[in-house]
């Protein structure tokens, strides 16, 4: 799947495997490969308020009102910082989804080279999960961050 | 929380809450997991009060472990 990915894209793809394995989680999702590319990826995102630490927050927000909807506290909870994970970590179902959808983006262009833009565009085109979610409960309007990609 | 009173989620956040479950359980059964150890319990006894196989937690928390076995 990554003999098309440049140089950027493969670094942000490895990146969130790092922002992933830092957070304890058990696979790599797409909200890592946003972590990432909010990581000096596309200026689109910067442009749009979203840096490295305001996308944590928007994130950490999206699962404590998550939580909240079913009657839970997740701060009830005094859990230490989650360790990072040990060994190697699978790709999750949304960010197949995403790198897939990013594959599509670049085999529309002339040269077919999937650069850090089209993983950007394939996470943000996501009909639900928790991306979408958390860029709504933000404020983040999705599909202009799109056009402005 | 009054659920008593309270209208259900909807299903698309009901369904965002159990994959927010899913990740806050693995949390507390990470951290429970570490102090169950510490205080001495052995595999065996960990899995049972999961309700999982002592193959299944040791496979999934052993190399979380600083002691390993």
């Amino acid at each position: 799947m990554f003999e098309r990915f440049t140089r950027d894209a493969r670094a942000i793809v490895g990146q969130a495997e790092n922002e992933a394995r830092g957070a304890g989680a058990r696979s790599i999702e797409a909200e890592h490969l946003l972590l990432a590319l909010a990581r000096g990826g596309p200026p689109a995102l910067a442009a749009a308020g979203l840096d490295h630490e305001a996308l944590l927050a928007a994130l950490e927000a999206e699962e404590a009102a998550s939580l909240g909807a079913v009657g839970i506290d997740a701060h009830a909870f005094a859990l230490p910082a989650p360790a990072p994970t040990v060994g190697r970590l699978r790709f999750g179902s949304s960010a197949r989804a995403a790198l897939e959808r990013a594959v599509r983006a670049a085999t529309r262009q002339r040269d077919g080279r999937l650069e850090a833009r089209h993983v950007l565009l394939g996470v943000l085109a996501a009909d639900g999960g928790k991306v979408p979610r958390t860029l709504e409960l933000a404020g983040v309007d999705r599909d202009r961050l799109r056009a402005a990609v | 929380m009054d659920t008593a009173t309270s209208t259900p989620p909807s299903p698309a956040d009901a369904l965002a809450a159990v994959a927010a479950l899913r990740r806050l359980a693995d949390r507390v059964e990470d951290d429970a997991v570490a102090r169950a150890l510490a205080e001495g319990w052995t595999w065996s006894q960990i899995a049972e009060a999961i309700g999982v196989t002592r193959q299944a937690v040791h496979k999934k928390h052993a190399r979380r472990q600083p002691k390993g076995d």
